[in-house]
C-alpha cells in the first residue's frame, strides 16, 4: 500500500491540479454540462483487477462532479465475460456500463450489436471535454474500439503489453547478460536453471488458453500472422512450429516443474519467490512484485521488452475498453462515466499505480505524469513496448475456442508431443469452428 | 432411488401392494404440491434444452432450426470423444476407490470404541464441507514446488510429483480429492447395511474358528452387497457429473487432460456461448448417465441370477 | 485380555487413525494456511505453525468483501429453499411412502441425474422474463432442485419405517387423512424431519454452480463470493484459505454437532433406498 500513498501525494501536488481542470473543463470551455444528468443511477460491471480497483477507488469524485450515482462490482475475468454475455443476450442487461476485453470480445460484441455507438457523443461539446479527441488514442486502441464502419463503440481504457521481467540478482550470480534475442533468452534460461537450488531460468503461462497470450509473442517474433487475407487461420505453419519449439524448450528445460498448469498467478508466485529468473507476461504486475508483503524480489526486478525473434521484435498486445450497453436507458450519463474513466486524472493514477497503461498518448507522454511513476525502468519498458506493439490474438469471434484448442495443443507439447503434429491437429479442429462462425 | 429398491430383494416392503388396492389414490393430495414444484423446475428446463438442441443458437446471432445436426456434429468432435474417455476413467476410479475404502471404514466404525461418534463426525466432514472451498485448498496443496503434499512425500523419500500439473497424473490426483471427499458417504451407506445384519452367522463362524478375512469375505460381504450396489450407483451418478472440484482445481487442464463431459459442456455453453450445441451435449450426457445406470442394474441382476443358479 | 484381543485393539485403533487422519490433517492445514502471511505460505519446507499469526487474513476477508451481505444472502437462500422444500417435501414423502408410489420417485431420480448446468440457461431466461433477476428469488427457486429431492428422499425412507397401526386406528375412528398426517404421522417423524433439514441445509449452502450465473452484486452467496476472491493482482493463499474456512465453518460445525442425526439419516435413507 506504499504505492497508494505515493501516487496520492504526487497527484495532490502535481498532475492532479492540472488534469482535474482539464476534466472539469477550464472556465473557457465551460460547455460541458457535467451536472445535467445529476440524480441518474448507473450500474457498472467490471472485470476484477487493477483497472476495476482504480475505478472503484475514485468513483466518488465522479459522483461529486456529476451528481450521478454509480454502483459497480468486480467479478473475476472469466466469469465476468460469461455473465456479461448471458445478460446482454437476454436483451435486458442489469448494467449500463461494461468493461470489456477487446482481445476476446471485440468481434463478438460488434456482431451482436450490444454496444451503443459513441461517435456522436464524442462530437458533442456539451458532453465531451475538449481534450478527449480520437487522435489522442493510440492506433491499437482505435483499432480495438472502432468497428468496420468507423463507429466508436467503446473508449479504449488500458493497454496490456507483454514485457520481460527478470531477476537481477540471479542474473548477476550466474554472470548472465540480459538477452536481446529469443535465442539468447533460451541459452540464458538454461544457464540460470539450477534444479538443485530450486531456481529456474524461465517461467510463464503453460496453462491451456492462458498460454496463448505468451506463445503469441514468440509467434509474432518468428514472423507469424494469425489469418491470411481470406480469413483462414494460419497457426500450423513454420512460424507457429518454430514458436512452439521455443516454447517447448523453454518450459521443459528451464522452467519449474508443473509449469503446464501455471497461469500468471502461479508464474508470478514462482517469480516473486526468487525461484525463476525470467518471466514474460503483461505489464500490470509491477505493484505485487514491488510489494514487500508479497514479494521476495523487491528492488531486484528488471523490466525490459520481450527479446527479438528472427523476423522481428514485437510486444504482443491486448486491451480493455469501457462501453455502454445498447439497451441502457442512461446512455448520456453512462458516456460521462466512460469519459471520466479514460480521463487524464484516472489514466495517470492507473499508470502511476502500475496497474495498467492508458491508450491516450497525452497521458503516457506527459512528463508530469511520468514523474509520478515509481519504477522508471518499468515505465521505460512500457514506452518501448508501445513502439513494437502488435495484437496478440486473431480478431475473430470464436476467440475462446481458439485459445482453448490451440492452447491445449501447445500445452500438450510440454509433455513430449510433437509441435508440428499437435498444431496441425488443432488447426484441423479449429478451422470448421471458425468457418461456421464467420458464415453465421 | 426408491425405484431401485424395488429390484433389490429384502428392501422392498411386501405389504405395500395389497395396501394400494385397498385404498386408491387418496394420498395424491400430499404429493401434488411437490410434484408441481419439481415438474416446474425440472420439466421446463428439459423441454427447453431439447428444443435448443435442435437449433443452431450461438449467443448474439439468431436461432435457426437445424434438426439433428448438433448431434451429428458430436460424433465428429474429437474433444467430446476424448471427454467421454476422461469421464469414464474418472468415474470408474471415483466409484471403486471410495467403495473399497468406505467399506473398510464402515467395518471399523461398526466396532464399538470410545470417541466413536466424534471421530465419525470428523470423518464425514469432507463430504459436508463446501466443495469450492475444499478445492481451493487442495490446489494449494498440489502445488509442485510449494505444496505440502510433495513435502510429505519427500519425508518418506518419494520424489516430487506434478499432481494436477501433468496429463498423466491429473485424473488420479483429482480422484484422490473425490475419494477423500466421498468415501464417507459410502461408509454411511454400508454402515446402515452392517447394522441390519443379524448376529447369528457371526456367532457360528466364531465357533468354527474363521479368520477375520474369511468372516468378511463369506458373511459380511454378501450381506452388504445390496448396500454396496446402492452406494456404487449414487457414487457413479455423482462422479460422472462432478463439476466443482474439477472446475476449481484444473478447469479441465493441463491441456485438456482432465476435461470431462461436464466441463466441456460448461465451456461450450458459457465460454463459447454455443447454446444449441451445448444443449445437445447436455442431452447426450444425460442419456449416457442413464445408460451407465442401466448397465449397473443389469450387471446386478446378472449377479443375482448366477448367485441363485449356483445356490449361494 | 488375550493377546489376540490386544492385537485386535491395536489394529482397530491403527485403522481408526488411518481412516480419520486425512480429514484431520486437511482441515488443520487449511487452518494453518489461513493464519499465515504470504511469505510463510510460500516457504519451503512448509511452515505449519508460523511465528507471526496473520489474524489480518480474517479481518481482511470480513472487512473487504462485504462478507456480511453475502452471509445473509446465503442464510436467506438456504433457509428459504430448505423451508419450502420441507413444506412440500414432507407431505410428498408421506404420500409416496403410503401409496408405495415409487414411480413418482423416478422424477426425483431424473432431477438427480440431470446435469446442474442444463438448468441454468432456461431458468435464467425465465427469471429474466419474469423480471426477478436482481432478487434472491431465482436462487431460492433453483436451490429447490437440490433441497426438494433430498427431503422427499429422506422422508420416504423415514415414513416407511414408522408403524402403521396408529394411523389405521385413527382412520377407523373417522379421522381424515390430513388429520392423521398432521396429528399422528408428523409428530413421530420429527427426527426424520430434523435429518432432512440438516442435509438440505448443508447441500444448499455448498452449492456453487447456480450462483455463478444467477447471482449479481447484491445477491451473491458465500461460495461464489469466495471463488471471486481469487484475486487478480496477488497470489493470496492466506486470505483465500481464511475465506474458504469461514464459508465452510458453519457446515462443519453443524456436521460435528449433528453427526448422530446425519449418520442416522443417511444410513436409514440407505436402508430405504439411498
Amino acid at each position: 500500500m506504499v504505492n497508494h500513498k505515493i501516487s496520492r501525494r504526487t497527484l495532490l501536488t502535481g498532475t492532479a491540479a492540472a488534469s482535474a481542470l482539464s476534466l472539469t473543463g477550464l472556465p473557457a470551455h465551460a460547455e460541458v454540462n457535467w451536472k445535467k444528468y445529476a440524480g441518474t443511477k448507473l450500474e457498472v460491471i467490471l472485470a476484477k483487477g487493477p483497472r476495476g480497483d482504480n475505478l472503484q477507488k475514485y468513483v466518488k469524485e465522479f459522483t461529486e462532479l456529476t451528481g450521478i450515482q454509480v454502483e459497480s462490482e468486480q467479478i473475476p475475468e472469466q466469469q465476468q465475460r460469461q455473465k456479461v454475455v448471458i445478460e446482454l443476450t437476454s436483451g435486458r442487461p442489469s448494467f449500463d456500463v461494461v468493461h470489456l476485453s477487446y482481445h476476446v470480445q471485440k468481434r463478438q460484441f460488434e456482431k451482436a450489436g450490444w454496444l451503443a455507438d459513441m461517435t456522436h457523443f464524442m462530437k458533442d461539446p456539451a458532453l465531451t471535454a475538449p481534450d478527449l479527441v480520437e487522435s489522442d488514442f493510440s492506433a491499437a486502441g482505435l483499432q480495438y474500439a472502432k468497428n468496420d464502419k468507423g463507429q466508436m463503440l467503446s473508449l479504449p481504457w488500458s493497454v496490456d503489453y507483454f514485457i520481460l521481467y527478470y531477476n537481477k540478482e540471479l542474473f548477476e550470480k550466474k554472470g548472465v547478460a540480459v538477452p536481446k534475442t529469443l535465442d539468447e533468452m533460451a541459452a540464458a534460461a538454461e544457464k540460470l536453471t539450477d534444479p538443485k537450488e530450486g531456481t529456474y531460468g524461465f517461467v510463464g503461462r503453460g496453462l491451456r488458453n492462458a498460454n496463448m497470450a505468451m506463445w503469441s509473442n514468440f509467434f509474432l517474433d518468428y514472423g507469424g500472422e494469425f489469418l491470411d487475407t481470406k480469413g483462414n487461420i494460419l497457426t500450423d505453419g513454420p512460424e507457429a512450429i518454430a514458436a512452439t519449439k521455443l516454447y517447448q524448450t523453454l518450459l521443459t528445460k528451464s522452467a519449474p516443474p508443473g509449469v503446464a498448469g501455471f497461469n500468471w498467478m502461479e508464474s508470478m508466485a514462482s517469480f516473486t519467490q526468487g525461484r525463476s529468473a525470467m518471466w514474460i507476461d503483461g505489464v500490470g504486475w509491477a505493484p505485487p512484485l514491488e510489494d514487500p508483503a508479497a514479494s521476495r524480489v523487491v528492488g531486484k526486478v528488471g523490466y525490459t521488452v520481450v527479446p527479438a525473434g528472427p523476423k522481428g521484435q514485437y510486444s504482443s498486445t491486448y486491451g480493455d475498453g469501457i462501453g455502454i450497453a445498447a439497451a441502457s436507458k442512461n446512455k448520456e450519463a453512462a458516456y460521462l462515466l466512460c469519459q471520466w474513466v479514460v480521463s487524464k486524472t484516472q489514466g495517470a493514477r492507473l499508470l502511476q499505480a502500475g496497474g495498467g497503461v492508458p491508450f491516450r498518448n497525452s497521458i503516457l507522454g506527459d512528463p508530469e505524469v511520468q514523474k509520478g511513476v515509481k519504477t522508471k525502468e518499468w515505465l521505460q519498458s512500457v514506452i518501448d513496448s508501445g513502439k513494437i506493439s502488435k495484437l496478440g490474438l486473431p480478431v475473430v469471434i470464436p476467440v475462446a475456442e481458439f485459445r482453448d484448442i490451440v492452447g491445449a495443443a501447445i500445452t500438450a507439447t510440454l509433455s513430449g508431443a510433437d509441435p508440428a503434429a499437435e498444431l496441425k491437429k488443432a488447426n484441423d479442429q479449429y478451422r470448421p469452428i471458425l468457418e461456421r462462425s464467420e458464415k453465421a | 432411488m426408491s425405484a431401485l429398491t424395488q429390484s433389490t430383494p429384502g428392501a422392498a416392503q411386501s405389504d405395500a401392494a395389497p395396501e394400494k388396492e385397498l385404498r386408491p389414490p387418496s394420498y395424491w393430495p400430499f404429493v401434488v404440491p411437490a410434484l408441481v414444484v419439481v415438474l416446474a423446475i425440472i420439466i421446463f428446463p428439459w423441454v427447453f434444452t431439447i428444443w435448443m438442441s435442435l437449433n443452431e443458437w450461438k449467443v448474439g446471432s439468431s436461432t435457426t432450426f437445424v434438426g439433428f445436426s448438433n448431434y451429428l456434429r458430436l460424433t465428429g468432435d474429437p474433444r467430446f470423444i476424448e471427454a467421454i474417455g476422461h469421464t469414464l476413467a474418472y468415474t470408474a476410479l471415483s466409484v471403486l476407490l471410495p467403495l473399497v475404502l468406505g467399506t473398510f471404514a464402515a467395518v471399523v466404525f461398526h466396532q464399538k470404541f470410545p470417541g466413536r461418534g466424534f471421530l465419525r463426525g470428523i470423518f464425514i466432514m469432507p463430504m459436508m464441507a463446501t466443495p469450492v472451498a475444499i478445492a481451493l485448498v487442495w490446489t494449494m496443496m498440489f502445488h509442485p514446488q510449494l505444496g505440502v503434499l510433495n513435502y510429505l512425500l519427500s519425508l518418506v523419500g518419494i520424489p516430487a510429483q506434478l499432481w494436477v500439473f501433468h496429463p498423466a497424473t491429473v485424473i488420479p490426483s483429482l480422484v484422490l480429492v473425490e475419494t477423500w471427499q466421498w468415501t464417507p458417504l459410502v461408509m454411511l451407506i454400508v454402515l446402515g447395511g452392517l447394522a441390519a445384519i443379524p448376529t447369528e452367522p457371526y456367532e457360528s463362524a466364531q465357533i468354527d474358528g474363521a479368520s477375520i478375512w474369511q468372516v468378511f469375505r463369506f458373511i459380511t460381504l454378501p450381506l452388504i452387497m445390496p448396500f454396496l450396489f446402492i452406494a456404487g450407483m449414487i457414487r457413479m451418478i455423482d462422479a460422472v457429473k462432478s463439476f466443482d472440484i474439477i472446475f476449481a482445481i484444473t478447469q479441465g487442464g493441463p491441456g485438456s487432460a482432465s476435461e470431462t463431459i461436464n466441463i466441456y459442456l460448461y465451456s461450450v455453453a458459457f465460454s463459447y456461448y454455443d447454446l444449441g450445441y451445448g444443449s445437445a451435449i447436455a442431452v447426450v450426457f444425460f442419456l449416457l448417465i442413464v445408460l451407465l445406470a442401466a448397465v449397473m442394474l443389469y450387471a446386478r441382476q446378472r449377479m443375482l441370477w448366477t448367485e441363485i443358479a449356483s445356490g449361494t | 485380555m488375550t493377546p489376540r484381543q490386544i492385537i485386535g485393539k491395536i489394529g482397530l485403533w491403527f485403522s481408526v487413525f488411518v481412516i480419520v487422519s486425512p480429514a484431520i490433517l486437511f482441515f488443520l492445514w487449511m487452518a494453518s494456511l489461513s493464519l499465515k502471511f504470504e511469505i510463510d505460505n510460500a516457504a519451503y519446507p512448509p511452515v505449519f505453525i508460523p511465528e507471526h499469526i496473520a489474524w489480518k487474513n480474517y479481518a481482511d476477508v470480513l472487512a473487504s468483501n462485504r462478507f456480511l451481505t453475502y452471509f445473509i444472502n446465503s442464510l436467506i437462500v438456504t433457509g428459504s429453499a430448505t423451508l419450502l422444500a420441507l413444506l412440500v417435501g414432507v407431505p410428498a414423502g408421506y404420500g409416496i411412502a403410503r401409496m408405495a408410489a415409487h414411480k413418482s420417485a423416478i422424477v426425483i431420480l431424473i432431477a438427480r441425474i440431470t446435469p446442474g448446468l442444463s438448468y441454468l440457461i432456461p431458468l435464467f431466461l425465465m427469471f429474466q422474463w419474469l423480471g426477478l433477476l436482481g432478487t434472491l428469488v431465482p436462487q431460492i427457486i433453483i436451490h429447490l432442485v437440490v433441497t426438494v429431492p433430498i427431503v422427499i428422499w429422506i422422508m420416504i425412507g423415514y415414513f416407511e419405517t414408522t408403524p402403521m397401526e396408529l394411523e389405521e386406528a385413527a382412520l377407523i375412528d373417522g379421522a381424515t387423512r390430513w388429520q392423521v398426517f398432521r396429528h399422528v404421522a408428523l409428530p413421530i417423524a420429527k427426527p426424520g424431519i430434523a435429518v432432512a433439514f440438516i442435509l438440505a441445509v448443508i447441500f444448499s449452502w455448498n452449492n456453487f454452480v447456480f450462483g455463478i450465473v444467477l447471482a449479481g452484486r447484491e445477491t451473491r452467496t458465500l461460495p461464489v463470493a469466495v471463488y471471486n476472491m481469487i484475486s487478480f493482482d496477488q497470489l493470496s493463499w492466506g486470505p483465500l484459505a481464511a475465506a474458504a474456512l469461514i464459508v465452510t465453518l458453519p457446515v462443519l460445525l453443524l456436521t460435528v454437532f449433528a453427526q448422530r442425526q446425519i449418520v442416522a439419516g443417511l444410513t436409514a435413507g440407505a436402508v430405504k433406498g439411498g
